[in-house]
């Protein structure tokens, strides 16, 4: 498969509008989205692995396939992503006498310790390539591949197949389908400490405890169409118009732009 | 316009006041109309009744209906006019350019030659016309006054058409302002009135309507927004380009045995006046949706063509049973006319109109659902692109009426049966019920987080529906349950047909799992009440002789009475059940036939005995009771 | 009889000059009329008569300025003038009378003026009342009436500001009461009046509004940037806390008063973060 994407940085004070004037543009209310993404980093040269993994019982046996090849195929930085929901993470001690809680007149003593499960947490592997060089068109446009990871604990099974973790964020915004095109509008959350032990937590600070990558809270605005065969240049070329078309559609709000390619280099070295 | 509202630009030169300076002039305009803002579309409309009569005249003598080629014309004859006027301008500035020049060439030759023209230079050598200052004698005292008066005249009739392009200019913009004053008024009441207005994808510059559905059919969908344009009055109109104006709906009609047995209603408008506005933006939006609504009809009824339904230009017809069929088409609201002809018999029954109306909400319905559910898709990311082209799938529109009316049609047929057999086994006096729970599937939803209660109720009218019918019989414990079930949304005809028997004086006898025919239903019910009617004889207490029945071939509904010293004082009782009546036939067994099962005596004369529904007196125990003491 | 002096003769040159402006103009004005069917673009056509205007205003300033001068010229053909043979050449040149058309417009102004013979005037379907008043003023009183006017007129459009979104009414009730409907704020034009660029101030505005359309519902005003207190936004939209992530880090926490800050960390930045997980700044 293949992603074109766009990007835009949007400012904080922008972003409440862009919001509109996206749920104006599709016609539905944005779907908000948090998500815990794991940097992984390949250690090993490639070729030499031939694992299997404990964990991967409910993988089926071409999913297993894949990821075998994908993780095979160079020296990559690969992510692995697992969705979140605002209950996940620990609850806020500055709100003790949070008014949805004083609300609800059945007094529900808030559990002491998020309800978050590491154990049960579901993974994606999510492996992007660095973008294609040289491309004309004015897209970002990269070879890209995802696949279903055995649930919890992901340390394991990633360091089996070579890959050591790096480091984890947060990502929270809003999600936007206009026709072939996902719309998220997005920033980055760093967790407030550093680990304990390198590698993925298994517990999570409360959400306002997430300290903001960038610091004016600006966020970015990326806009992808997959394509399944990135050989076929009739795809990809209407992939790339129907980028456009957004792009002038959303001229007047942000400048949609390619990427910097090498910002987006996964290549490890 | 110009006599009721007049700004006195022209000088008032009987009173050599200053004229109204304009903030009272605008204070006069205010008195006359209230600010603009408050001209309100009432007031306006008064006016323009008010005004109607010269309004009309006015039209009659317009000299704007002059066609366009005359205008051409005109428009040729004025250019020309303007070209003549220019040419003769231009020589009479170059004789005069000529004369300075030729009159200076002495004292300033290099200046004058630039601007002599050709023909001068040629003929008139430099500095051959020469300037001499004289002292002229003074211009007499009338040709002073005449080019006095000649400019004064001038100068008055300019400022007078001045003052009159004034008062045009502004009886205009006054009529512009009450104009554009209506025009956004009503543009706000329809907004107040909830419709969507937004500025056209394509022109820009113009409003619009959207009262179309996003989530329809792309050709439907574009064409749910209307221009408003401007009347020149200010009016609103709305312009839906090629989209015809008729009001148009589905009709539903139910056919049955070859006559119209009942047709939908057309709702009754819901605005009183038909002309509003809002009234046709509201006529539009239901007609894009009907005519959206017959579109994927048509769709899925091509589907369906293996299923009997059938499609016509403008008619879908949908065969419910053998003798009915529901008829769909596309019809004008206001040329309907009421469907059964006289030459079809005698009126409808109501109970059909009944169920065509409900038909025609379920469709309606069914398409709204469609809707969400496409939004519900369109809101998933997106697979990835393929050269492929994604296939809309029908829409379930007609699945889920078919369904619906088998599945009817199916328990309605069951519950026949039951309730004649049992009623012709009451009058025989023999215990057992059939009660019918039709449609027990459906239920109020449970409330289900993320969905909205409409979509979870029309969910559960898609689910497959199911419905009970059955009870206990005469025999004790014995009892027996159908349950129907129908697929909505697979293809039609799924209907299954799930028996549960418990007799227990036949434990081995079980019907098949699953029954696809709803005849042979009714041949396993008939046939398990006729094994019921066995078992509650057998299960009879013994009479004063001591003789009891036994089943000698249950399944042909016969007994005999065992305990007899030889097989010629035995009797043989046979029973036949059907929906029209039990019968009993008893006779003295004769014998024993090769495969040692008893045999009539033929020389006996049998005796028997019919119920029929409508029987009374005593019932088959009763008269079992009597044979056994034969 | 004098010959005229070296300022009587430059009084002559700036004749020629003006005269040589004006057939310069008509002859384009000529020329555009040819080559274009059927007429040329309203706006050049206008902007030609304005010129044409201007044109013939100077020579009449001018013709009025060196009145005393021009009528004690006379311009006789000296020896070498072939009179003979260009007779009719010399004529044309010192013709004084007018053309018919001319001659005509000049009776018609004279008519105009006269009391007595404007019963058949063409005065575009005014009323016959006004326009019998107007010649019943004296000369004396529509002098004075003239005088007055302009000064009069320009007072009167002072007063207004023509290129403004509220009336002077309006104005004087206070802006802030006038129900607009609009949710934008609207610029009240009260600053323009003086800086006398006001007309230029819209025209951009109205331009920059045609560029700016493109998403629907809201937009950015041009220059939004420069405008204080995050008032850039066209739209004043409610601000509603309640968005999920709003209260992050506390950045952005209160709300109300969003303040224009452009971020820190480059796009580049981020993505690289998001990437390989390499801060910001640490490469």
């Amino acid at each position: 498969m293949h992603e074109l994407l766009l990007f835009a940085s949007v400012p904080a004070h922008q972003h409440h509008e862009l919001l509109q004037q996206l749920a104006g543009l599709t016609a539905m209310q944005p779907r908000h989205r948090l998500e815990r993404r794991l940097i992984f980093k390949a250690y090993r040269k490639p070729g030499l692995i031939n694992t299997r993994v404990g964990a991967s019982q409910d993988l089926q046996g071409n999913e297993m396939q894949r990821l075998n090849k994908m993780l095979n195929g160079g020296m990559f930085y690969t992510q692995v992503v697992g969705p979140l929901d605002e209950s996940d993470f620990g609850l806020n001690r500055s709100s003790a006498g949070d008014p949805d809680a004083a609300m609800s007149g059945t007094e529900e003593l808030p559990t002491n310790g998020p309800t978050y499960s590491y154990e049960n947490q579901p993974w994606k592997l999510e492996f992007r390539d660095i973008p294609e060089a040289g491309t004309r068109s004015a897209v970002t446009a990269r070879l890209m591949a995802s696949s279903s990871l055995p649930k919890g604990d992901i340390s394991t099974p990633m360091t089996a197949w070579g890959y050591s973790f790096v480091s984890e964020y947060v990502v929270e915004g809003d999600i936007f389908v206009l026709d072939d095109i996902v719309i998220f509008l997005h920033r980055v959350l760093n967790y407030p400490t550093e680990p304990q032990s390198h590698e993925p937590r298994r517990e999570l600070p409360p959400l306002s405890d997430m300290v903001l990558l960038e610091r004016s809270g600006s966020y970015v605005l990326q806009a992808s169409i997959t394509v399944q065969d990135g050989g076929n240049q009739e795809m990809m070329k209407t992939a790339s118009q129907h980028l456009f078309g957004l792009r002038e559609q959303l001229k007047s709000a942000v400048r949609l732009e390619q990427a910097d390619r090498l910002s987006l280099d996964t290549r490890a070295k | 316009m110009s006599d009721s509202f007049s700004l006195p630009l022209r000088p008032r030169l009987d009173r050599p006041d200053p004229p109204d300076p304009l903030p009272l002039e605008i204070a006069q305009i205010n008195a006359q109309w209230g600010s603009f803002r408050h001209v309100s579309e009432d007031f306006l409309r008064h006016r323009i009744a008010d005004q109607s009569d010269d309004a009309s005249e006015d039209h009659d003598e317009s000299p704007t209906e002059v066609d366009t080629t005359e205008r051409l014309d005109q428009l040729y004859r004025k250019r020309a006019e303007i070209t003549q006027f220019a040419h003769q301008a231009h020589m009479e500035a170059l004789f005069a350019l000529d004369f300075v020049s030729l009159l200076i060439s002495h004292h300033a030759p290099r200046q004058a030659e630039t601007s002599m023209s050709a023909y001068l230079k040629q003929v008139a050598p430099m500095g051959s016309l020469t300037p001499e200052v004289v002292d002229p004698p003074p211009k007499p005292d009338a040709v002073r006054r005449d080019t006095a008066a000649v400019a004064r005249g001038w100068r008055l009739q300019n400022f007078h058409s001045a003052a009159n392009k004034l008062l045009t200019a502004a009886t205009r913009l006054e009529s512009e302002v009450a104009a554009e004053t209506r025009y956004w008024n009503e543009v706000l009441s329809i907004q107040h009135q909830g419709w969507k207005v937004c500025r056209l994808p394509r022109d820009r510059q113009a409003l619009g309507v959207q009262y179309g559905f996003l989530e329809a059919t792309p050709i439907f969908r574009d064409r749910g927004l209307a221009s408003l344009r401007r009347a020149d009055d200010g009016s609103l109109l709305l312009d839906q380009g090629l989209v015809p104006q008729k009001a148009r709906r589905v009709r539903v009609r139910v056919k049955t045995a070859g006559r119209w047995t009942g047709a939908s209603r057309t709702p009754p408008p819901s605005t009183s006046d038909p002309d509003a506005i809002e009234a046709r933006i509201r006529q539009a939006r239901d007609t894009v949706y009907e005519e959206e609504l017959f579109h994927e009809m048509m769709r899925e009824a091509r589907i369906l063509a293996p299923h009997g339904v059938t499609t016509r230009q403008n008619l879908v017809r949908v065969p419910v049973s053998d003798e009915q069929e529901i008829w769909l088409d596309l019809v004008d609201t206001d040329g309907e006319a009421p469907p059964p002809p006289a030459d079809d018999g005698p009126p409808a029954p109501a109970d059909d109109d009944r169920l065509a109306d409900a038909l025609a909400h379920a469709l309606r319905i069914l398409l709204t659902h469609a809707h969400r559910q496409n939004r519900h898709r369109r809101e998933q990311p997106p697979p990835p692109l393929t050269p492929r082209r994604r296939h809309t799938p029908e829409y379930h529109l007609l699945r889920p009426l078919l369904a619906g009316l088998q599945h009817r049609a199916h328990v309605r047929a069951l519950e026949a049966v039951l309730r004649d057999l049992h009623r012709v086994r009451r009058a025989a006096g023999l215990a057992g019920d059939g009660t019918v729970t039709p449609f027990a599937s459906v239920r109020p939803p449970a409330p289900h987080p993320g969905l909205p209660t409409v979509e979870s109720l029309v969910r559960s009218l898609l689910r497959p529906l199911e419905s009970t019918l059955g009870g206990p019989l005469a025999a004790p414990q014995a009892s027996v349950h159908v349950t129907v079930r129908t697929a909505i949304t697979g293809p039609p005809g799924g209907t299954v047909f799930d028996l549960a028997v418990h007799l227990p004086a036949f434990p081995d006898v079980q019907p098949p799992a699953r029954i696809a025919l709803r005849s042979e239903v009714e041949a396993v019910l008939s046939h398990v009440l006729l094994l019921d009617v066995v078992a509650a004889v057998a299960a009879a207490p013994a009479t004063a002789p001591g003789r009891r029945w036994e089943p000698a071939a249950p399944h042909h509904g016969e007994l005999v009475t065992a305990g007899g010293s030889s097989a010629a004082q035995n009797r043989k009782l046979t029973i036949h059940l059907s929906r029209d009546g039990l019968r009993v036939e008893a006779v003295a067994v004769g014998g024993l036939d090769p495969f040692g099962r008893p045999m009539p005596d033929p020389t006996a004369t049998p005796s028997s005995r019919t119920w029929t529904a409508e029987s009374t007196g005593p019932g088959l125990l009763e008269f079992v009771g009597e044979v056994s003491r034969e | 009889m004098s010959t005229p002096t070296k300022d009587q003769i430059k009084a002559l040159e700036q004749s020629r000059q003006r005269l040589v402006q004006l057939t310069h103009s008509l002859a384009s004005l000529i020329a555009s009329l040819n080559q274009s069917d059927p007429l040329p673009s309203w706006p050049s056509l206008q902007s030609q008569a304005t010129i044409l205007s201007n044109n013939l205003l100077s020579i009449s300033e001018h013709l009025s300025e060196n009145q005393p001068l021009l009528s004690s010229l006379v311009a006789y053909p000296g020896p070498d003038f072939p009179g003979r043979t260009q007779a009719p050449t010399l004529e044309q040149l010192l013709r004084t009378k007018l053309d018919p058309r001319v001659e005509d417009w000049v009776a018609r102004g004279r008519r105009r003026a006269v009391p007595d013979t404007n019963s058949n005037n063409n005065n575009n379907g005014g009323d016959g009342v006004t326009a019998d008043n107007d010649n019943n003023l004296s000369e004396h009183d529509l002098a004075e009436l003239w005088h007055w006017a302009p000064v009069e007129a320009n007072r009167e459009a002072r007063q207004r500001d023509w290129g403004g979104d509220y009336t002077l009414e309006e104005r004087q009730g206070g802006v802030a009461n006038v129900v607009t409907g609009l949710r934008r704020v609207l610029d009240d034009g009260e600053d323009d009046l003086e800086s006398s660029g006001s007309s230029e101030g819209e025209g951009n505005e109205g331009q920059g509004e045609d560029e700016e359309m493109e998403v629907v519902g809201v937009r950015m005003r041009p220059g939004a940037g420069a405008v204080a207190g995050g008032g850039g936004l066209e739209f004043d939209i409610a601000t509603g806390g309640a968005h999920g992530a709003s209260a992050v880090g506390g950045e952005d926490g209160g709300v109300g008063v969003q303040k224009v800050v452009a971020p820190v960390v480059p796009l580049e930045g981020i993505l690289r973060f998001m990437t390989t997980g390499a801060q910001p700044g640490q490469r």
